[in-house]
């Protein structure tokens, strides 16, 4: 059971995240739907602890992960396996290293350092890139693989963490049509197969309708909705997209415009 | 002919004022830094004593010496100076290696992305720039008075003033370095030499490989000169020659530097493409 | 297989252990995909293995060649660090940074020959730089008017560029006398060879889709080059001679070792006759000043071009 209570990240004066709370139970797949710039990518990181809250708790099975430190933070990060939008491979280095690279918490680190990996955890990544079919490509470097091929070493990386929880940030941002169906449905299996929880953030909204079994949405850091997909009407949909788009326009919430979402000649230079 | 409607001056005017009523300041700034540039200038002339007599006396003197110059002539001494290119080469290639192995570790301290803090920061920082002040030259004088005259005093001048140098271009390297990669790795549970060892340096080893190569053959230029201190190499026996007004032997000291520079060049530029795979970027 | 166990307090709190989301192949098929691997890897590695053996194989050599000793410098180490000891000691014994005074004793004296320094440079710089100028469409390779004018500009500039400005320094103290007047030359004539090349890139990767667009509206060519060229190239020109000022601030600190003027003749004169105190003052003199000018031509050209013509 994940739970966020309060959670509020702050750049500045700016709230990134404002005040969300809700809870996650084990094995559900959840989607962050919002526009860009309502704050998923913040509290995603916060929930892996690359981003550290201004204030508020992230609780996993009753521990207090926004308390933990050194070598217990470095094990909820392995735990917690953050998926990227950019896949956040390290390009020079080949892609079986790349896979290694999520079992770092779990081994002595002068035997990774000096790469000299346990015969176990090779056959872990090994098997792991063979289960998206990329284990041919192991030797390659990361940075020659199609973005595609490279969100799936991302995703092997993170399986061999062990983790508990999968965090995708927008995963599938940067990919075809084809690699995105590839990519959300290994995410599907992971989650129905084995139980791990997914929380990914989505741009889209017929994805997020597709895969999640409960949406939450985000806008301008707050938690605007949070529910089953069937009850995010288009009304509330709508909703949650023109507040955020107010927001960009820096104005005060104001009503819709009605018909045309063309502005006038001339007021766009006023505003 | 299509006409645009006249705008209304007086209007537009009011509504941008800063394109029509630019400020003098704005309009004389070009001009009155141009002529303040020249009369410095011209002030150095003055003060420095330059005369159109001695520019024309010189010139001759200067005609006359490239004149004295031809054809390039080592007399018996091509073994010799053959040796002291080598034992200039070896400086360049000895300093250069030593000072990127020191500036390495250090740069790490200097880099914003692995040290937040300025506390150790802009020490590490400001002593890299105080050491990248003083001119090779000088370092060679420091040096001779440690470890005597000769080559070795060389090696250990360029050394020094490279990794000043290497220490400040390494940090910019290591800021510059993806950011995304580190966060991979710092994602999947790995700890700060984790981040150090798979994030980083896989980016930043071939911008510094590259840099290093760079610098060889740069330091294969400064390496020619150190001998005129009295720091070994080829620079040694070129201050003697121009001392003793040999300039046969000038001449062809010269371009013996000049093909081993544009050897180095050739062979530095090569290497550097192959590390990088492109073409380097310094 | 046995995984290692995930020993952390957090796994306390599970009850079931995890089931893992990867299933470990067949040991058969793991050997063949690990051994595939094996065999890519070990060829890059035996390549670098060699790349390092031949390198650290030149070091070696290298050492011999340049008579590196490490037991002369282990025995003399103790010196360098000494040095520093003794250029921080007056005459008197005492630190020098307890008597001011005492210590920058000649400030007058050297104020002046670093005045004459940053001179020597200015003027070195700016002869250099307008020779580059007018130099460097002939080398440029979009607007030279011949190729062999292109070839004959370009090996002169290669020339002026790779022979050591001291060198040059050397040559013209003979030919104009002792003095800062051949000071000024040998920099002139080394910064025409670095910048002429700088600028000459800058011209070749002018767009010249701006000339175009310009050419199009009816205007001569005169102001193409003025509106279209002009604006591309400027911030660069400017930005490398600013650069090339503070490298020949540097450069014109040593200039007085073989007598082309400058505060390098106190300096020389200081470390070959031991005044240690006085070397000292004259390095920090130049250390400070050498700050104070990069410092400022960076806000200059931070000020002048934005931040994106940095380097
Ligand atoms: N490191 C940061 N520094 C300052 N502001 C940030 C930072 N990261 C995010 N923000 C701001 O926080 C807000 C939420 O960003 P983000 O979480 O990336 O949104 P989303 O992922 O939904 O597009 C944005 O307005 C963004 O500008
Ligand atoms: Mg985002």
């Amino acid at each position: 059971m994940l739970v966020v209570e309060g959670l509020t990240c702050r750049f500045g004066t700016k709230a990134a995240v404002d005040n969300a709370s809700f809870s996650i139970a084990p094995g559900s797949f959840v989607g962050v739907i919002g526009r860009s710039g309502a704050g998923k990518s913040t509290l995603l990181r916060m929930i892996n602890r690359l981003a550290d809250p201004t204030s508020g708790r992230i609780l996993f099975e009753g521990t207090d992960v926004t308390a933990l430190r050194g070598k217990e933070l470095r094990q909820w990060r392995a735990r917690s396996a953050m998926i990227f939008q950019q896949f956040n491979l390290v390009g020079r280095l080949d892609v079986l290293t790349n896979v290694l690279m999520g079992r770092l918490a779990q081994i002595p680190s002068w035997r990774s350092l000096a790469q000299v990996w346990p015969e176990q955890d090779r056959a872990l990544a090994l098997s792991a890139l063979d289960q998206f079919d990329i284990a041919q490509l192991a030797a390659q470097r990361a940075d020659q693989l199609s973005g595609g091929q490279q969100q799936r070493v991302a995703i092997a990386r993170a399986l061999v963490q062990e983790p508990d929880i999968i965090l995708a940030d927008e995963p599938i941002a940067s990919l075809d049509p084809r690699n995105t169906k590839i990519v959300m449905d290994a995410l599907l299996r992971i989650n129905k197969h084995f139980g791990i929880t997914v929380l990914c953030n989505l741009h889209s909204l017929d994805l997020a309708r597709t895969y999640c079994d409960r949406l939450i949405g985000m806008a301008a850091g707050r938690v605007v909705f949070d529910g089953a997909p069937a009850a995010l009407t288009d009304q509330i949909a709508r909703e949650l997209y023109d507040l955020e788009a107010n927001d960009v326009m820096g104005g005060a919430p104001m009503p819709a415009p009605d018909g045309t979402t063309v502005p006038a000649l001339g007021t766009a230079a006023a505003a | 002919m299509s006409q645009l409607p006249r705008p209304d001056t007086a209007e537009l005017r009011a509504k941008y004022p800063g394109v029509f009523d630019r400020p003098a300041s704005a309009r004389l700034a070009m001009p009155t830094m141009i002529a303040a540039a020249f009369a410095i200038f011209v002030y150095g002339l003055v003060d420095l004593d330059f005369s159109p007599t001695k520019l024309i006396s010189g010139m001759s003197q200067l005609g006359w010496i490239a004149m004295l110059m031809i054809p390039p002539n080592p007399g018996t001494s091509f073994p010799l100076y053959m040796q002291a290119l080598g034992e200039t080469l070896s400086i360049a290639l000895l300093g250069t290696t030593l000072a990127a192995l020191l500036a390495l570790p250090v740069s790490l301290l200097a880099a914003r992305n692995i040290i937040p803090s300025n506390l150790i920061r802009f020490p590490v920082r400001r002593f890299l720039d105080s050491i990248r002040g003083v001119d090779t030259l000088i370092w060679a004088l420091v040096w001779i008075n440690v470890v005597g005259l000769g080559p070795f005093a060389g090696v250990l001048a360029i050394m020094v003033s490279d990794f000043g140098a290497f220490g400040k271009l390494f940090s910019e390297a290591i800021e510059a370095a993806d950011r995304k990669q580190v966060e991979g790795i710092r994602a999947s549970g790995g700890n700060a030499l984790h981040e150090i060892r798979f994030g980083l340096l896989p980016q930043v080893l071939p911008v510094i490989a590259g840099q290093v190569l760079y610098f060889i053959e740069s330091n294969t230029r400064s390496a020619t000169i150190i001998g005129i201190v009295g720091a070994g190499g080829i620079g040694l026996q070129l201050a003697e020659q121009i001392r003793v007004l040999e300039w046969q032997k000038v001449s062809f000291l010269i371009l013996m530097i000049l093909i081993a520079v544009a050897a180095i060049d050739f062979i530095s530029s090569k290497l550097r493409f192959a590390i990088i795979g492109q073409r380097a970027v310094v | 297989m046995a995984r290692p166990f995930l020993s952390t307090q957090l796994r306390t709190g599970l009850q079931a252990p995890m089931a893992t989301a990867v299933s470990i192949l067949p040991a058969q098929q793991l050997a063949t995909l690990e051994g595939a691997y094996r065999k890519s890897v070990a060829r890059k590695r035996s390549k670098a293995a060699l790349a390092t053996a031949a390198f650290c194989a030149v070091l070696v050599i290298a050492a011999f060649g340049a008579e590196v000793n490490l037991r002369t410098l282990f025995t003399y180490f103790g010196n360098f660090v000494s040095y520093f000891d003794r250029i921080l000691t007056l005459d008197s014994g005492a630190r020098v940074w307890t008597d001011p005074a005492e210590w920058f004793w000649g400030w007058h004296k050297w104020l002046k020959m670093l005045g004459e320094t940053i001179l020597i440079s200015y003027v070195g710089t700016l002869t250099g730089a307008v020779l580059a100028f007018s130099l460097n469409f002939f080398a440029a390779q979009n607007t030279s008017p011949g190729p062999w004018v292109r070839f004959t500009v370009r090996r002169l500039l290669e020339f002026a560029r790779t022979v050591p400005g001291i060198v040059f320094a050397l040559i013209f103290v003979i030919a104009f006398g002792l003095g800062p007047m051949a000071g000024v030359l040998a920099i002139a004539i080394h910064t025409t060879g670095a910048l002429g090349k700088l600028f000459a890139e800058i011209v070749e990767n002018a767009d010249m889709k701006p000339v175009e667009g310009i050419r199009s509206t009816g205007a001569s060519w005169l102001s193409c080059m003025r509106f279209a060229v002009l604006p591309q190239v400027s911030a660069g020109y400017a930005s490398y001679a600013l650069l090339r000022f503070e490298i020949n601030v540097r450069e014109a600190s040593v200039m007085g070792f073989v007598g082309a003027g400058g505060i390098g003749q106190e300096l020389v004169v200081a470390i070959r006759k031991f005044y240690y105190s006085d070397v000292s003052a004259i390095l920090i003199t130049i250390i400070v000043t050498v700050f104070i000018i990069d410092i400022s031509t960076g806000w200059l050209r931070g000020r002048l071009f934005g931040k994106e013509t940095r380097r």
